[in-house]
């Protein structure tokens, strides 16, 4: 069996972390499957899927270091115009911040409910807000 | 007070934002994958970006592309729900036979702040006779005009009708009427920076990003193409910050306008200082 459900995040900053286990927990609850995988997956280039111990002292230096990585000031080829958008492409650090959280996550469903680790949060990981954002969430068992 | 003076009021939602029209705006102004916009992700973006209130511009292009970008009367709406964060412009076609009467009514009934108008995407010239009644309704009412000048990204407009000298004669015939050559008339930046040394009726906005990133461009236009010194020194009673939004990138540009070498109170003027001197008319400056 599979259950698939969309959950839409309104971010209000420009990168920020947003915990979403509680929201992913309850699709998880009332979608009918016992035992099986649970696939959480952004639908967006400049967001993020990560797993991480939900503490303001690590999303802040998980954001900083990003920052560091890919700082804003960098040069990058990624800032011209784009003619099939008709909008400048202004979000390098955005699509690059992206590729290393990546775009999802999985978990065992077990029991009915996601099995997370005592530690784990889910994150959308937010580096072109504020937006709507989508997640999709994919189920597959019995 | 910090005022983004350039926002398309095209995207926003509102009753008339259906289907049909949003694909109409988007072929209209080659946004192509931009949505409907809702007021209060307007309101969190300009949190973000620490800017006030919103500049809401229409276009009617009734007779040349039969619709609009926004009508007088949605702005007045948005403008009437949220009057501490819009500040509402008019538009009308010039090419109506009854443009005079559209737009006493906009100022009149529909109490907007001033008029927009983007002659190669109305096909007109600014110096065109029949336009003087136009501006002519706006000296009667005390009312600015915003016009778009330079470069337009948008399909199907031709940018002869908005170079920053077509709009020369206007400035001399009224020098009373208080005009925005929109995006600095980029890339005509100087010739911008010209007629506002010699008309101060003539204004601009900083809504320009078409190659690089703000801080690039801008250094590259404000710093290099143009003296370093000439806005802070010269012009900067006639700047005023403004994005282009959705377009272009308000809290990027912001953040590189804030970051200019310009002297704070520079700054403070063309953030918002200049925009209220736009709107209500008042002092000039030497």
């Amino acid at each position: 069996m599979t259950k698939y459900e969309e959950i839409t995040f309104s971010t209000d900053i420009y990168n920020i972390l947003v915990p979403i286990g509680k929201e992913v927990a309850e699709v998880v609850n009332h979608s009918g499957i016992n035992s099986g995988v649970a696939y959480i997956i952004t639908k967006h280039t400049t967001t993020g899927i990560t797993v991480n111990e939900k503490l303001e002292c690590l999303e802040d230096d998980i954001l900083e270091n990003l920052g560091s990585i890919f700082p804003e000031d960098e040069t990058y080829y990624h800032a011209r115009f784009l003619k099939s958008y008709g909008a400048m492409a202004g979000n390098p650090t955005g699509h690059l911040k992206a590729m290393v959280t990546g775009n999802h996550a999985v978990f065992p469903v077990v029991n009915g409910k996601i099995a997370l680790g005592k530690a784990q949060e889910i994150y959308l990981a937010e580096f072109d807000g504020p937006q709507n954002r989508t997640v999709m969430i994919s189920i597959l068992g019995e | 007070m910090i005022i983004d003076m350039h926002v398309s009021a095209a995207f926003i939602e509102g009753e008339d934002l259906n289907e049909k029209q949003l694909q109409y705006c988007q072929k209209q102004t080659g946004l192509y994958k931009t949505e409907e916009l809702e007021v209060e992700y307007l309101k969190t973006l300009t949190r973000v970006s620490k800017v006030d209130k919103l500049c809401l511009l229409p276009l009617d292009l009734k007779t040349i592309h039969k619709g609009n970008l926004g009508s007088n009367e949605k702005v007045a709406k948005l403008v009437e729900n949220n009057p501490d964060f819009f500040i509402g412009f008019a538009s009308v076609d010039p090419h109506r036979e009854d443009a005079v009467e559209i737009l006493e009514e906009a100022f009149e009934k529909l109490k907007l702040s001033g008029l927009k108008l983007h002659p190669s995407h109305q096909k007109f010239y600014p110096n065109d006779e029949y336009m003087d009644k136009i501006y002519e309704v706006c000296l009667k009412y005390n009312k600015p005009i915003i016009f778009h000048s330079g470069m337009s990204p948008r399909p199907q407009v031709l940018t002869k009708y908005s170079h920053p000298l077509q709009f020369e004669e206007v400035a001399a015939k009224y020098p009373n009427l208080r005009i925005c050559l929109s995006h600095f008339g980029w890339p005509w930046v100087k010739e911008v920076c010209m007629l506002m040394l010699k008309y101060k009726n003539v204004y601009t906005d900083t809504s320009f990003l078409y190659f690089d990133n703000p801080k690039e461009i801008y250094h590259q236009f404000f710093e290099v193409e143009i003296g370093p010194h000439w806005i802070d020194r010269s012009l900067r009673h006639q700047v005023m910050f403004a994005s282009d939004e959705p377009r272009l990138e308000q809290h990027r540009m912001i953040a590189a306008i804030r970051n200019m070498d310009w002297r704070e109170s520079t700054k403070k003027m063309i953030l918002g200082e200049n925009a209220i001197a736009f709107l209500q008319g008042g002092t000039t400056y030497d």
